[in-house]
């Protein structure tokens, strides 16, 4: 391989068009399993990171608010070309796929009214939320040993589903409890 | 209000959630169903198609629903600006958090907030789902589908974008 690419100090920089479409295509390619497709044209097509890098990156961006996948794209961009390589990253992400989902979606949606594409929404977004249920559920299972982390599960969902509580309020009661809780839990476990 | 100042409202709110929203976006759609529908700016039904048309298109669905809302309140500029609330400032904290991210390595404190974190994460996306499925329940019919879409997730390594296809057809032929 003639070159390869790295941010420290190798004089090459990565041209901020590879950056925009190398997103791009993450995004394109990503139904449903974005994380999938950022590692495959992140460590292993353009080598932009490797698996150790992208595996803490991918922690960092859990930690923080926000779309996960948004995250990676920003770090990627960042860490090749600084803020400007962020943004054109983002920007790839985001910009063709918004536009071009944008201007369909409306279409569909003035004529949800008709009744066959009505049916259609209907059976489209009761599955997808059973995806969205199936996710959480997936992603509960390494919990399931953990007596507190269920209950603070529990009480984060009952406080969503059930309360007209904005996020905010259910947020700020239950974190810092739950990470007490958790602090208290390790320092036990020592 | 008149159309700007009710994106406006939205777009802040948006932004404040988008900041708050540990774990993905699809935690924070109870809160924008509540809010969007309690101000009159959706139904039920319509929220639920924002988000069966946003979870087929390929990108980031979140941010399209979000601008299906904003669309709604305030036209394009409405979309705009909802999908700037939704990513913005986000995109602001990961931005900083990259940078002091070897600062805070290996911080003990870090894995324990992670641990705390994660169960509320976990229960908020549930909810996210059981209040889209709530919004979607017609009958009996969009229950049970709801409920096979759950276990053909947890049961098997199908493609989600199959079992999105199945629901539709389902639904296309008239049995909801």
């Amino acid at each position: 391989m003639l070159h390869r690419p790295e941010s420290s100090g190798s004089g090459y920089r990565v041209p901020l068009s590879a950056l925009f479409i190398g997103f791009l295509k993450v995004s394109l390619c990503g139904f449903g399993g974005g994380l999938v497709w950022a590692r495959r044209v992140v460590v292993e097509q353009r080598q932009w990171m490797d698996e150790q890098e992208f595996a803490e990156t991918l922690t960092l961006c859990q930690l923080m608010p926000g779309p996960n996948i948004v995250g990676i794209t920003v770090c990627v961009g960042a860490k090749l070309r600084g803020a400007i390589g962020a943004v054109s990253a983002v920007a790839g992400f985001i910009l063709p796929p918004w536009t071009i989902g944008l201007a369909i979606g409306s279409v569909v949606l003035q004529y949800a009214e008709i009744a066959v594409l009505r049916n259609v929404l209907g059976g489209l977004s009761a599955s997808a939320a059973g995806l969205l249920i199936g996710t959480g559920l997936r992603l509960l299972a390494p919990h399931r040993s953990r007596r507190t982390a269920l209950l603070f599960a529990g009480l984060a969902f009952a406080g969503m589903a059930f309360t007209r509580l904005p996020l905010t309020m259910v947020l700020l009661a239950l974190a810092p409890i739950s990470i007490a809780v958790a602090g208290i839990e390790s320092a036990r476990a020592r | 209000m008149n159309n700007s100042s009710a994106s406006l409202v939205l777009a802040v709110h948006l932004a404040v959630l988008s900041s708050i929203s540990f774990g993905g976006f699809p935690t924070v759609l109870p809160d924008v169903h509540n809010f969007a529908v309690a101000k009159g700016w959706v139904t039920d039904e319509e929220f639920a198609n924002f988000f069966a048309v946003s979870q087929v298109m390929p990108g980031p669905n979140m941010i399209l629903m979000m601008s299906f809302v904003g669309l709604k309140v305030g036209g394009i500029p409405g979309a705009v600006a909802s999908a700037l609330a939704t990513f913005g400032p986000a995109c602001a904290m990961y931005y900083l958090s990259y940078r002091l991210w070897d600062r805070f390595r290996d911080m003990p404190w870090q894995r324990i907030v992670r641990r705390g974190l994660a169960p509320l994460t976990i229960g908020l996306v549930i909810a996210g789902g059981y209040v889209m499925a709530r919004s979607a329940a017609v009958g009996w019919q969009s229950v049970a589908i709801t409920a096979a879409a759950v276990a053909l997730m947890l049961g098997t390594r199908l493609h989600p974008l199959w079992i999105l296809t199945a629901g539709g057809v389902l639904g296309g032929l008239g049995l909801l």
